[in-house]
């Protein structure tokens, strides 16, 4: 789960990098819109945490261009990445413009950290196409993004924020093979040293803590959780 | 409570001042006048009379046997006549003369008051000067006739002054009714209604009020909006450090590490600090936006420049940059010594903020040619050019600033230095380098007249 963090405050920034990390998400964080918009076209985000207010490249500016990109060759698609905006403005124009120029939700300064992050995770499923809260195999496992809690058989298992993340993409992806290089970009942002075997190790953990034949390994391509037999 | 004078009141009291004074002016005329006339024609009649008396003496007196003679008229009581034979025997009078002379014995009008009663009297001798023939006529007949004359040109004043008077309200009632209907205009006015007031239908005097009243509102109609807009402004700018805060807070509670929980309690109070500077910043700006006046101090600039920069001596020492003052000694100036620490401790602040460690920020104050000019000079990475007319309004933050300050510093140098009817100059300061924020103290008119006194004026004031 890699967010792109728009936020030209330093104090307001450094918050939120912070606190979208301890909720389990890799944060990219720019600090004004040229290079927010920059990133969007190099990096497949998760999500974007957007302020209105920025310099440069005002977030509305860059909401713009990234709904009426053309997705072409080789790039990520960003087009319809979820972005929820953090406005000082709270008036219902403002808002209306917000969600007009392509948001899918905003947030009016100061916000409730909490209330921020179960949005995210709100926008996310949607964008992953489930309505339901918690994601679950026919194996029995069963994951909720809210209380970052994963139970097998009903009895909780002990994840880090890596490997939760790890089994969160790939449930949300179930049945499409991920390659390594897919699962790093949810796990790290930029600048974060990447382990060389990283995605191998979470991988080889989620296997020991819960039932190896959870994931499937296609050699060469990347990693799969099957979508439940005959289901 | 104060008693106004109305206008209605006013007017009509004017007006009706106005003709009563012609109308009596006319009336004192006409009855001078009319008296004058018929003095003269009664005293004709006198003479006439005399004359006729005169004549019949002189004929029929032999034959007149009766004292005195038959009243035919309801005026002939008032009329006396006397014939004195040699001036002396009384040989005929009328019933109402009395026994004595009427006048002296001199020939021609006199007035004589005999038993308190006035006489007019016209003196005349027969042709031979054996009869003296004297023919009176009551005063109070004259006396009469004015008073109704008077009394003719009086009564129909008397009566048509409360008809005029009536006539009159009306037609200034008429008369004001546009500035009646302005003033409900106005008084049926929301209180932020101020759209302009239409002259359309109003009279060509009441049209300047209204142009004055309309141009008025428009100056009100600015300061409001300009009020809302930094009320508006504020509370949005603040949003984001509490923001700030609030999410510090909430990261330090759900914080892994000890390590994690102090860098964000500290980053919590850092937020506290700015929006606390932040706070000071709008208040100082909404002081100096209802400020008049208060500059007349004199003061020695060398004096407030070398207080700021002690004040920021030690913000400078932590961060590694030196602090420079270059001033003339001479440079004196009426001023409000304490927006002007405002103003140099906002620029000192932001050069300091900006430039680099190791660096040097300067105060130079100088005096050329009369104009007093006080520069703070950086190091920093400056303004871009296209930039450089943005950075003075309000809450405008250049892109890049790392140090996030409130975005008021300079629109609160640039509103101090309007108090004290100074320029602003940004720019550059070495080789296209660093930034240059001088202020330029224009002529003072107060000062020019004791050019070359200043000392004497002013004495040095203690430096330490």
């Amino acid at each position: 789960m890699r967010i792109l963090l728009v936020e030209d405050d330093a104090l307001l920034g450094d918050a939120l990098q912070v606190g979208l990390r301890q909720s389990g998400y890799a944060v990219d964080w720019m600090k004004d819109g040229v290079t927010a918009e920059q990133a969007l076209t190099t990096e497949p985000y998760t999500a974007v945490v957007l302020d209105l207010g920025l310099p440069r490249l005002s977030g509305l500016e860059l909401l713009k261009h990234l709904r009426s990109r053309n997705t072409h060759k080789g790039a990520p698609s960003s087009k319809h990445t979820p972005v929820l905006i953090l406005t000082a403005r709270d008036t219902v124009d403002d808002r209306i413009k917000g969600l007009d120029a392509g948001a899918d939700d905003y947030l009016v300064k100061p916000f409730d950290m909490g209330e921020l992050t179960a949005r995210l995770r709100a926008l996310i499923r949607r964008a992953s196409g489930s309505a339901s809260p918690e994601l679950q195999t026919e194996a029995g496992v069963t994951l909720d993004p809210a209380a970052h809690r994963v139970l097998y058989h009903d009895k909780p298992v002990e994840l880090s924020a890596k490997e939760f993340a790890v089994l969160h993409a790939l449930m949300l992806n179930a049945g499409k093979v991920m390659s390594r290089a897919q699962l790093e970009e949810q796990l790290y942002a930029w600048g974060e040293e990447v382990e060389s075997n990283a995605v191998e190790v979470h991988i080889h953990h989620l296997r020991r803590k819960l039932f190896p034949e959870l994931i499937e390994t296609i050699r060469g391509v990347g990693y799969l959780l099957p979508r439940g037999k005959g289901a | 409570m104060l008693q106004r004078a109305s206008l209605k009141r006013r007017l009509l009291e004017l007006v009706l001042a106005a003709i009563a004074l012609i109308w009596l002016g006319t009336a004192a005329f006409t009855y001078h006048d009319a008296r004058e006339e018929f003095d003269e024609l009664l005293d004709a009649h006198l003479a006439q009379a005399a004359a006729l008396l005169v004549v019949q003496t002189s004929h029929e007196l032999d034959e007149i046997e009766t004292e005195h003679t038959a009243m035919p008229h309801k005026y002939s009581p008032r009329i006396a006549f006397q014939v004195w034979e040699g001036g002396k025997i009384l040989r005929i009078h009328s019933s109402n003369a009395p026994s004595q002379h009427l006048a002296k014995r001199e020939e021609g009008f006199s007035d004589s008051i005999i038993d308190n009663q006035g006489w007019r009297v016209y003196s005349s001798w027969d042709g031979s000067g054996e009869y003296l023939i004297q023919v009176a006529e009551r005063a109070d007949v004259r006396e009469e006739l004015a008073r109704t004359i008077a009394r003719n040109l009086l009564q129909p004043v008397l009566i048509s002054l409360p008809l005029l008077a009536i006539l009159l309200w009306v037609a200034v009632a008429r008369g004001l009714h546009p500035l009646v209907k302005l003033t409900r205009e106005v008084e049926q006015r929301e209180p932020d209604n101020l759209a302009p007031l239409n002259a359309g239908a109003a009279p060509r005097e009441v049209v300047p009020l209204i142009e004055r009243l309309n141009r008025l509102f428009i100056r009100i109609a600015a300061s409001m909006q300009r009020e809302r807009r930094f009320t508006a402004d504020a509370a949005h700018e603040l949003r984001t450090p509490v923001a700030a805060i609030k999410a510090q807070a909430q990261v330090a509670q759900a914080a892994f590490s000890k390590e994690e929980r102090m860098h964000a309690l500290d980053n919590a109070i850092l937020g506290c600090d700015r929006a606390t500077h932040l706070i000071e910043q709008l208040l100082t700006l909404s002081r100096l936006d209802t400020l008049e006046g208060g500059v007349a101090e004199p003061c020695l600039l060398k004096d407030v420049a070398s207080e700021v920069i002690a004040s920021l001596a030690p913000v400078a020492l932590e961060k590694g940059v030196r602090l420079e003052l270059l001033a003339d000694d001479e440079a004196f100036l009426r001023c409000n010594p304490e927006l002007l620490r405002v103003l140099l401790r906002n620029l000192l602040d932001n050069s300091i903020k900006h430039t680099a460690t190791g660096t040097s920020v300067q105060v130079k104050i100088s005096r050329e040619a009369g104009v007093i000019s006080m520069s703070v000079s950086d190091d920093g990475p400056g303004i871009p050019e296209q930039e450089l007319k943005k950075v003075s309004e309000r809450f405008y933050r250049p892109l890049g600033t790392q140090a996030s300050g409130s975005g008021l510093g300079l629109s609160i140098v640039k509103r101090i230095a309007e108090v004290h009817n100074a320029s602003l100059q940004i720019g550059a300061a070495r080789n296209g380098r660093g930034l240059r924020v001088t202020v330029l103290f224009k002529q003072q008119r107060k000062m020019a007249g004791t050019d070359g006194g200043e000392s004497s004026m002013f004495p040095t004031q203690s430096t330490d």
